[in-house]
């Protein structure tokens, strides 16, 4: 395994962000909460992308096995009104080792209606959730570069205007780091271009 | 709240490992005694799936008719008054909220509320907040929180 403190500070000497020990996210969205704490370690805070800053860095946690997660986390505050939730995970990702429950609370529906978009996700949203929104939310374009453009096991959780975008690399190096940066910066960038429509 | 996978491997196992233990003794000619102590743990087991489903069917229901209501409700708002919670279900916070309620055509009152939430959810519950609600028209004590 690489050293990933000296990727991220790489990475973040190299586009213009600072390095720090860590960032206490919180419990902002499903897989924050799945680690405990909500700890991105090591982690860098900064731009990620055109008009859009946040953190980026490690999450690992141990839910019976220990899993690593690239995770970058911005905001969008403006989704709150339109969007409450929309979660867009990769399928067949598995966030914990240790779930014992039969039942849950109703707080997600699946969303079925774009074939291309499930063939690769498992997108969710709330109960009572406006499907027009969504269906603009995932424009052909959009379903087209999740599709084929974002970083392999891409992933993101869109929690009351918390953007946490997730690769599933263990050991990300300054290249993989910048991919998630970009994809984040995408996403929220037509999250939000839809939040202005 | 709703059943998921883990809910319906429960089901599944209780059930079929129920079943078995309750037949299968008795099948292949296991001693009376033995067969008999299996077979009342097999009943026992498959009790416990019926709860589940029998929980589950309940689950929903409730669901259906919380989307009715959703879909054919009057649109309000209830502003959160108070928020705390001192037990979990199933890792998940169990809210006590006090809401105010602005139900448009019917007026305002204060009512006390339940809600189990995922953690995410549960953190923004704080004095203040406004979310929409959507109400049964005819019977405003029936509405769905939307948060």
């Amino acid at each position: 395994m690489g050293d990933a403190s000296a990727s991220l500070s790489s990475f973040a000497a190299e586009h213009g962000l600072q390095a720090v020990a860590s960032v206490d996210a919180g419990p902002l969205t499903p897989l924050l909460v799945e680690s405990g704490a909500g700890r991105i370690t090591p982690a860098a805070r900064g731009p990620l992308g055109e008009g859009v800053s946040g953190a980026i860095g490690q999450l690992v946690y141990t839910r019976n096995k220990t899993f690593r997660f690239a995770v970058a986390l911005t905001e969008v505050p403006a989704s709150t009104a339109f969007a409450p939730r929309v979660f867009c995970i990769r399928s067949g990702r598995v966030t914990r080792d240790d779930e014992f429950y039969g039942f849950e609370a109703r707080h997600s529906k699946l969303w079925t209606e774009s074939i291309v978009l499930n063939e690769r996700y498992r997108v969710a949203t709330s109960p009572y959730q406006d499907q027009n929104w969504l269906r603009q939310l995932f424009a052909p374009a959009f379903v087209d570069w999740l599709a084929h453009s974002a970083p392999p096991g891409f992933s993101f959780e869109l929690a009351y205007g918390a953007l946490l975008c997730s690769t599933e690399e263990a050991d990300p190096d300054p290249t993989a780091l910048a991919a998630l940066a970009a994809a984040t910066a995408h996403v929220a960038g037509r999250i939000a271009a839809e939040c202005g429509e | 709240m709703q059943l998921n996978r883990v809910g319906i491997g429960l089901i599944a196992f209780f059930g079929l490992a129920g079943l078995a233990f309750a037949i299968v003794p008795f099948a292949i000619g296991v001693p009376a005694q033995v067969a008999a102590i299996l077979a009342l743990l097999g009943v026992i087991w498959v009790i416990v799936a019926g709860g589940l489903v029998l929980y589950a069917r309940h689950a929903r229901r409730k669901a259906a008719h919380q989307d009715w209501v959703f879909a054919n409700g009057i649109r309000g708002t209830a502003t959160v008054l108070d928020a705390g919670s001192n037990a979990t279900v199933n890792e998940m916070p169990l809210m006590k909220l006090r809401l105010d309620l602005d139900i448009p055509g019917v007026g305002g009152r204060q009512v006390g509320r339940r809600e189990v939430m995922p953690v995410f959810a549960a953190n923004r519950m704080a004095p203040g907040l406004v979310l929409p609600a959507y109400f049964n028209p005819e019977d405003p004590n029936d509405f769905v929180l939307v948060w």
